[in-house]
């Protein structure tokens, strides 16, 4: 690692380096070839030479006995080498005895001294010598190396040079392109951290932001939530306190004491009416869901509509045949239609048509549905009425009119269900609102079985009563004991639970949300010590059964009114029931 | 300085002589009398046998002579190693012992024959004409496409102590080389 990270600074100075060495190889190659060129004329005289003085000394007899012959033999022996061009074997008079020429080129036939020539044949006279005595000359002419020889011997070393030059030039330009290549990927880097950084921040920033606009919009939301909550129950509170404080009064009328006590139950149930479609826009309803024909729910609403209504709207129905059964809970999608229904019935004062449309739908991503589609022609909303519908407690409705929880309800029904709610409008056509539901797979099967008549009273019973909260245990209590059962009342599921060890009880009664052991817990623990104890759950709103449900117990819904409560328990009560279904 | 211009009339005279062949067509027999004093440059002799300083190279013709006054102009225009040669004239054998050279030609091929067997006993170079006999000395004449070529019997020269020069040899028609 620290050799490579060496390596740029051993290279720093390459560019220079590279220069200077290409320039030194180039000097290098010319130095050979000039000097190799000089040397080389010179070379070719002394070979020329030596080659005429062994020509010399061969001849040397043949010319002393005039042997003409030999000395030709000699001469042949001469021109086998290519680069001698002319050879000639001069007596002592000077006349030729022997010689041979190449290319046209041949000997003088008498001996003349040779002309230096630089640019002709290397010519070298060699005296033939016996005993220190001349008796004649050898005069050789040899051609210097072509040219293009001695060019091409000299390229293939331009050549080599030049193959060297490249291979450090190529190198040299590698190592400066990628080194130019790593500090970009290197400034590249930089940045993409520093981005990354920068980035970062900006995350952090808006994620603050947001959390800050999403906790105002929660407060906003409360605030809004609170506010309708408080002037509704204030409303209520009024009438219910009123008439309380009037039935206190002494000598009151029978007729008045009824009227008060009226009001007081009226007041009563819309409050209870309140909570419930508060619960449903938060959708922790309890559902009890169960396979519906929407068609026939539709069909058998009809007359309540047209009462609600009123003369001076139409109600027209479009039923698709065969549409899918749904599983939800009956009271909540008769309550949404309700609701969309009066909605219809406030944007027609002047009359008008409500069309009840049920249609097939095709979902990507859920499946099969039902679009259950109510269009009014009324007035219509406008883009930001749109935007707010579903908004709880925001209403268009003079004060007092609406509760501005219908749509919500509505809304949180349909999510709760697995479904959808869809809302068009057009200001001064009128609006469709779609609730969309999930087929449900399971076969709807008529109430055949519905009860005929009153249901028989049931016989009084033992009941084991358990509530945390004192007024409401003592209303109960007061409650079962004046629809004839005996009741023994604990505040906790501990205390029922060791009672309920050592007492045989016909029925138990348990609050679901308790401190402690909570009534479903409860319930458990008794199903598993008396198997055939029926149990009824009851409570205002319970995290727990709005999640997992009730495990198939019955379930009594704060406010709760006597005749449900007697209802419920005659039901259990009842001979031949199952104990806990 | 007399010495001097003595010397060069006598090289100019040589330089006719030897061109003389070349010019003219020689005879046969002056072509043979200006081989032999030559052959005196291409061989080395014993030590013991070699000419003191000064003394000339012994050229003897033993027995018949056909040059006649050939020989000695021939001889005359050779120096080798500052040494002349001298050219005598012997009837027979004897007295051949300080002969170099000796051109042997007897009255018949036989008689040929027993003077080379003579010269055996010294360190002689013997030269024989074909035209004579068949008897051969060390260099032997003959007569080859019109020109004058001649034998060397290495073999005999060496048994006898003397060395022929290679460049002799390459003249040759046909050596018999020594074992």
């Amino acid at each position: 690692m620290r050799l490579l990270s060496r390596l740029p600074e051993r290279w720093g100075n390459a560019p220079f380096a590279i220069v200077a060495t290409v320039a030194l190889m180039l000097l290098a190659g010319i130095g050979i070839i000039l000097q190799n060129e000089a040397a080389y004329r010179e070379l070719q005289e002394q070979q020329t030479r030596v080659q005429a003085e062994i020509l010399s000394a061969g001849v040397a007899a043949a010319l002393d006995f005039g042997d003409a012959e030999a000395a030709r033999q000699s001469v042949q022996a001469v021109q086998v080498n290519p680069q001698v061009r002319s050879v000639g074997v001069y007596g002592r008079d000077g006349k030729l005895v022997a010689g041979y020429g190449r290319g046209g080129v041949d000997p003088p036939p008498r001996y003349t001294d040779p002309l230096p020539d630089a640019r002709g044949p290397i010519t070298q006279a060699v005296p033939v010598l016996i005993g220190g005595e001349r008796i004649g000359t050898v005069v050789l002419a040899a051609d210097p190396e072509p040219l293009s020889r001695r060019l091409s011997r000299y390229l293939v070393i331009g050549l080599l040079t030049l193959m060297a030059v490249l291979v450090v030039a190529v190198l040299g330009l590698a190592q400066a392109v990628l080194r130019r290549a790593n500090r970009q990927l290197e400034e590249r880097a930089e940045a993409l951290v520093r981005a990354n950084a920068e980035l970062k921040v900006q995350v952090g920033e808006r994620n603050k932001a947001e959390d800050q606009l999403r906790q105002a919009h929660k407060m906003q939301a409360l605030g809004q939530l609170t506010g309708g909550i408080a002037h509704d129950f204030n409303n209520l509170l009024t009438v219910i306190q009123g008439s309380a404080d009037m039935l206190r009064r002494s000598g009151l009328e029978e007729a008045k004491r009824i009227r008060f006590a009226e009001a007081v139950v009226q007041a009563s149930s819309k409050a209870a009416a309140l909570t419930g479609q508060l619960l449903a826009f938060a959708r922790r309803q309890p559902l009890q869901p169960e396979v519906i024909d929407v068609n026939a729910l539709i069909e058998g609403m009809t007359d309540l509509l047209d009462r609600t209504l009123g003369e001076r709207i139409a109600i027209s129905t479009d039923l698709t045949e065969g549409a899918c059964m749904v599983e939800a809970d009956r009271a909540q999608l008769e309550s949404a239609l309700l609701n969309i229904a009066v909605n219809a019935r406030d944007a027609m004062p002047d009359g008008g048509t409500l069309a009840i449309v049920t249609a097939a739908h095709d979902d990507q991503e859920r499946g099969p549905m039902i679009a259950l589609a109510v269009s009014d022609s009324g007035s219509g909303m406008d883009e930001d009425t749109l935007n707010r519908a579903f908004e709880p407690f925001f209403t268009t409705k003079m004060t007092g009119k609406g509760t501005g929880l219908g749509l919500s309800q509505v809304y949180g029904f349909a999510s709760q269900s697995g479904g959808d709610v869809r809302i068009a409008s057009v200001v001064g056509m009128g609006t469709t609102v779609t609730v969309l539901l999930p087929c449900s797979g399971a076969t709807y099967e008529a109430d055949a079985g519905e009860e005929v008549g009153r249901p028989m009273p049931g016989r009084p019973g033992c009941i084991l009563l358990v509530e945390d909260n004192d007024e409401v245990g003592e209303f109960a209590e007061h409650l079962l004991v004046e629809l004839g059962h005996r009741v023994r009342r604990v505040r906790s599921g501990e205390q029922a639970l060791r009672l309920a060890e050592t007492e045989p009880f016909d029925a138990v009664f348990t609050d679901v949300v308790m401190p402690g052991m909570s009534g479903l817990e409860l319930a458990s623990r008794l199903a598993a010590l008396k198997p055939d104890l029926p149990i009824i759950l009851t409570t205002g709103y319970s995290d727990e059964i709005a999640k997992s449900g009730a495990g198939g117990r019955p379930v009594l819904l704060k406010p709760y009114r006597p005749e449900t409560l007697a209802a419920a328990i005659d039901q259990v009560l009842r001979p031949g029931s199952g104990a806990a279904k | 300085m007399s010495g001097n211009r003595h010397l060069l009339a006598l090289a100019a005279l040589a330089t006719v002589l030897a061109a003389a062949p070349a010019r003219a067509q020689l005879t046969e027999e002056q072509v043979k009398a200006a081989f032999l004093p030559r052959f005196a440059r291409y061989v080395g002799w014993p030590a013991a046998s070699q000419p003191t300083p000064g003394s000339a190279f012994q050229l003897c013709v033993i027995g018949r002579d056909p040059f006649g006054r050939m020989i000695e102009q021939a001889a005359a225009s050779e120096s080798i190693d500052g040494r002349g040669v001298q050219v005598r004239r012997l009837p027979s054998a004897a007295g051949a012992a300080a002969c170099h050279l000796a051109f042997v030609q007897g009255t018949a091929p036989a008689d040929t024959g027993r003077l080379l067997l003579a010269l055996r006993r010294f360190p002689v170079l013997t030269v024989t004409d074909g035209r004579a006999g068949p008897q051969r000395g060390m260099i032997h004449f003959t007569i080859v496409s019109g020109r004058v070529r001649f034998f060397i019997d290495e073999a005999e020269a060496s048994e006898r102590g003397l060395s022929i020069s290679s460049r002799l040899l390459a003249l040759a028609a046909g050596v018999r080389q020594r074992r």
